[in-house]
């Protein structure tokens, strides 16, 4: 337990001596101090009077909006917005655990001593995703609580947003560390990881490609890699609607919650579940 | 009682990315190292020796045969709770001060954080690093921080220690200094497996040694054993004259007069006590009767090299016969 402590504890260290904790933090606090200085909300009984954003007068038609909506809107387009940046920025910053501690001259120092392999990897992939959630607690908290010092609004569903997002950094970090197990390359690990976001972001019109495609083989392939990664694109909206308290959009009605959430999670255990197997059979 | 370290039949054959070439790393080690002895592991580059320390240490799995530490399989994590490993070219985390480095790898050995900071001050003390504890490690020479691995594999003060060129960068005064430390920690029974190309450092250090040639050990034992000629010996006498030395050519030694004594060669002890009867017997009188021996790098040279003993040397045929 030591030996994991202090293997989760290095990750920290390490961030931090590296620049990457600093500069993830520093992001993060760039957006919040952006959001703070510029919007600024005049609210005359629970009614949005007028709004600035960079100074500039926000039209409301002549009507006074509600704040209540104002906030939420603002709230499920930045969660959705957070959804995109927090994960490339989480993967950013851990992509370079596996390649690091495997190169010759460090890996050795480490195995020799009474750790498991498993044991080791899972406490890097710990340590990373505790970094990610540091760091989604720390925009997504602030954030919550500038709204409410600015607005009175309280909406505690914003803060369930970091929870899809940190769902979806943890099965995105899993396949990283898979890839960085198998090629040692922190450049290889983030290029894979990306391309596999978007990609999947791509197949979630998976029906309107296997109409398209020529062969029924390639119409399976397309609807099996639909199934086997993960759903970002559902995740995505997910996040947004989870925030704004609507159900998913009509375009993902075809699938429900479980098998986003299902079977986006079974791709990242299956993600770790190789790296951890890969791991412990590698010749250093 | 368990040995520190054994070794059985060890193996390894590397392939290829697509599995066309295999390459036999190690072809049927056997070794053993016993509580307080210093074995040092010769060879020449690819002869095996850091593939024999990465299966000891679990990092590269045998293709046939076993290791274990104090018994204990070295598939086993816990096998190396007691060992403490330096690896060659190690690389220890820059931004890490020489104090957070044995305090990491202190707990990962399982130190709680009382003992490390007991222990910290007096190793770094020990390997003279005292004065740089709070320095971070990218600012180390290549000697410091030899001086800080070796620290590190000491932290936990474990019981068997491997070292792969543990001197390597270090200057003449740090390499004795870790010489005393090895003896010191060898003295107070911990068992060490010195990987070194420095014969010299060797020599001065190992009780035994194996010597490994493509993959295989081919020579193993005491140093003195190796070294020693077992039919050549340094004899010093007076009355000697020329019938006499023929005398001794009729009965098959081989004897040649060198700069004021003579190298003697006999079949057998028997053989070299007839001889020295014979000597007497014809009036002259023995001063000095030695055997010959051979440095540690003519024996190492034979073995390795041309795969025959050193011209000079007939001691490395003594050293083949404690192949074990």
């Amino acid at each position: 337990m030591r030996a994991m402590a202090a293997s989760v504890q290095e990750v920290f260290r390490e961030a931090a001596a590296r620049w990457t904790l600093i500069a993830y933090f520093a992001l993060s606090s760039l957006f919040i101090l952006v959001f703070a200085a510029a919007v600024n909300l005049d609210v005359v009984d629970g009614a949005l009077a007028g709004a600035r954003i960079f100074g500039k007068p926000l039209e409301a038609g002549g009507e006074s909006v509600s704040i209540d909506k104002i906030v939420l809107g603002f709230e499920s387009g930045f969660s959705g917005f957070l959804f995109l940046v927090g994960t490339f920025l989480a993967l950013f910053a851990t992509a370079h655990l596996v390649p690091r501690l495997q190169e010759k001259g460090t890996i050795d120092l480490y195995l020799s001593r009474p750790v498991g392999r498993v044991p080791l990897l899972l406490s890097r992939y710990a340590g990373g995703l505790l970094l990610a959630a540091a760091n989604l607690v720390y925009l997504i908290g602030t954030m919550w609580l500038l709204i409410v010092w600015k607005t009175r609004v309280l909406h505690p569903r914003f803060l369930l947003s970091g929870a899809v997002i940190l769902f979806t950094i943890a099965v995105l970090m899993a396949f990283a560390f898979l890839v960085g197990v198998v090629t040692s390359s922190t450049g290889v690990s983030l290029m894979t990881t990306y391309a596999i976001f978007f990609f999947s972001a791509i197949l979630v019109a998976h029906g309107k490609i296997s109409a398209a495609v020529s062969t029924e083989t390639a119409a399976r392939i397309v609807d099996g890699l639909y199934w086997i990664l993960p759903k970002t694109a559902e995740l995505g909206a997910a996040t947004v609607a989870l925030v704004a308290g609507r159900d998913m959009p009509a375009d993902f009605s075809n699938v429900t919650p479980l098998a986003v959430f299902g079977s986006t999670a079974l791709f990242g255990a299956a993600s770790l579940g190789l790296a951890s197997w890969l791991f412990s059979r590698k010749d250093f | 009682m368990e040995l520190p370290i054994r070794a059985t039949g060890l193996a390894k054959v590397y392939r290829s990315r697509f599995g066309k070439r295999r390459i036999a790393a190690l072809d049927g080690v056997d070794l053993s190292v016993e509580p307080g002895q210093v074995f040092g592991l010769l060879g020449p580059n690819g002869a095996g020796k850091t593939t024999t320390v990465k299966i000891l240490l679990g990092l590269t799995r045998p293709t046939a045969g076993s290791a274990s530490l104090f018994g204990r399989s070295v598939s086993d994590p816990e096998s190396r709770r007691r060992v403490g490993y330096l690896p060659e070219g190690h690389r220890f985390p820059g931004y890490l001060t020489a104090r957070q480095t044995l305090s990491i790898f202190g707990r990962m050995s399982g130190m709680d954080t009382a003992a490390i900071r007991r222990r910290a001050p007096e190793l770094l003390e020990r390997v003279r690093l005292s004065d740089w504890a709070d320095v971070r490690v990218k600012k180390f020479s290549k000697g410091m921080t030899q001086r800080l691995g070796l620290a590190a594999a000491l932290v936990h003060d474990p019981d068997v220690l491997l070292l792969d060129e543990p001197t390597d960068g270090v200057d003449p005064v740090g390499r004795r200094e870790i010489r005393d430390l090895l003896q010191e920690q060898a003295a107070r029974g911990k068992a060490i497996l010195l990987n070194s190309h420095l014969l010299s450092e060797i020599e001065r250090t190992c009780d035994r040694v194996a010597v490994l040639r493509s993959g295989k050990v081919v020579a193993q034992g005491r140093i003195d054993e190796l070294t020693a000629s077992k039919s050549r010996y340094r004899l010093v006498a007076t009355g000697v004259d020329d019938a006499l030395l023929s005398a001794f050519r009729e009965t098959g030694a081989s004897v040649e007069r060198v700069n004021g004594h003579f190298d003697l060669t006999a079949r057998d002890v028997d053989h070299l006590n007839a001889l020295v009867d014979r000597l007497r017997a014809a009036g002259a009188k023995l001063e000095e009767l030695a055997p010959l021996r051979s440095s540690l790098e003519d024996v190492f040279v034979g073995l390795v090299g041309e795969g025959e003993p050193a011209p000079a040397d007939s001691g490395a045929a003594g050293g083949k016969e404690t192949v074990s």
